[in-house]
């Protein structure tokens, strides 16, 4: 399965098999650092607000997509609350992976990770950040990064098939 | 010289951001200092106005994967909106990273130093603290002396440069430091591992639970 983040309220791009999107529907509230996701409800956000199940749905994905808006060299707020939201797919337990510290996994299922940036005006710098990030992401969730891509509008992301 | 302090922390109380920012405070000596908690997404035009009369902004905030907390990133996009782009406000962060390893808050860093690119701020440095999930736990010592030594040293540090930047003497954005507690990793992640454990069980959960995989059953 294929789970798609994304900014877009009207996301309409096309998405090859079977897939989830998340979107803004609803406010979301942001993570407030609890922990309940590990130690009150494993595996699940405590805040009830539509945005609680992200970790039970990357368990299930074999590809996870992003398609943001570039904020800085990250992910934008939605999608970075999102992220925040769905710790749960890890293990809180430590382990050494590549000589740092990593959480545990909680599931088996190795994820590739894929970004889709859009922005007018994305510098090399917040470029160079993101891909950081991603690689960085993909030691955190013990998975792979396949791609990443930058557009100069949201609009330029027609006609791209995930 | 104004230096506005932001915990950038979702907690209002008893976080790691807000006892590293205290500890910088003492470094600062008498310097007029603001004080602001960003803890949920919003920024008031209050606030923004009051930001841009400081000299210095130091933004202390836990790493949440590998970046900046949401509701603080949706901060920094609400103080870009209000940006007043008059003045040469310096930035600064202090990352705590509940990791052990302090160079693992390098992209946040990276996102606040692209942000000041995007707003006109100027970037100063920050410091990634590693191990910020023991720093509420570990008692004050004398200083110089204790776990909390190189957290300290690294602050007495970004204190300096945070002078030393209002004077003009540095005219180019310093290193940025990466220190962790001086406390044992293996230990550190002992004691965290010990402590998920206590919280389970506080919760009325069962230890076994910890590695539960739940299903989406009320859908």
């Amino acid at each position: 399965m294929k789970l798609i983040i994304t900014d877009l309220v009207n996301f309409n791009m096309p998405v090859e098999g079977e897939h989830k999107i998340i979107r803004p529907q609803g406010d979301i509230r942001n993570c407030v650092g609890c922990f309940g996701c590990w130690t009150r409800t494993p595996g699940k956000c405590v805040i009830h607000d539509g945005y609680e199940n992200t970790g039970i749905d990357m368990s299930k994905c074999t590809e996870l997509i992003f398609v943001s808006r570039c904020y800085y060299g990250s992910v934008s707020p939605f999608v970075k609350t999102v992220q925040d939201r769905a710790i749960s797919y890890i293990h809180p337990d430590f382990v050494i992976r590549k000589g740092e510290m990593h959480h545990k996994r909680r599931y088996d299922n190795v994820i590739s990770l894929s970004a889709h940036f859009y922005g007018e005006n994305i510098t090399d710098a917040e470029k160079k950040t993101a891909r950081k990030i991603l690689e960085a992401n993909a030691d955190n969730y013990d998975g792979l990064v396949k791609d990443i891509y930058f557009y100069r509008s949201a609009e330029e992301l027609e006609g791209i098939s995930l | 010289m104004k230096i506005a302090l932001i915990n950038g922390s979702p907690k209002v109380k008893s976080g790691a951001s807000g006892i590293l920012l205290e500890d910088l405070k003492a470094y600062l000596g008498e310097t007029e200092v603001l004080e602001f908690g960003f803890h949920t997404g919003a920024v008031t035009e209050e606030e923004a106005e009051a930001l841009n009369q400081a000299d210095a902004l130091v933004l202390s905030f836990p790493l949440y994967v590998d970046g900046v907390p949401g509701h603080l990133l949706s901060c920094l996009a609400g103080l870009e909106e209000a940006s007043f782009k008059n003045r040469e406000i310096r930035v600064y962060g202090i990352v705590n990273c509940g990791f052990f390893e302090g160079i693992q808050a390098e992209t946040a860093l990276q996102v606040l130093e692209n942000w000041c690119a995007k707003t006109g701020y100027v970037w100063g440095s920050g410091v990634g603290v590693g191990g910020g999930g023991a720093l509420a736990q570990m008692p004050k010592t004398k200083s110089g002396h204790g776990p909390r030594e190189p957290v300290e040293k690294a602050l007495k540090v970004l204190a300096d440069a945070i002078h030393a930047g209002k004077t003009q003497e540095i005219q180019r954005a310093q290193e940025n430091q990466y220190v962790s507690v001086a406390f044992p990793r293996f230990l550190y992640k002992l004691a965290a591992q010990t402590g998920w454990r206590q919280m389970m069980k506080a919760n009325g959960g069962k230890m076994r639970d910890l590695g539960k995989r739940p299903k989406i059953s009320e859908q």
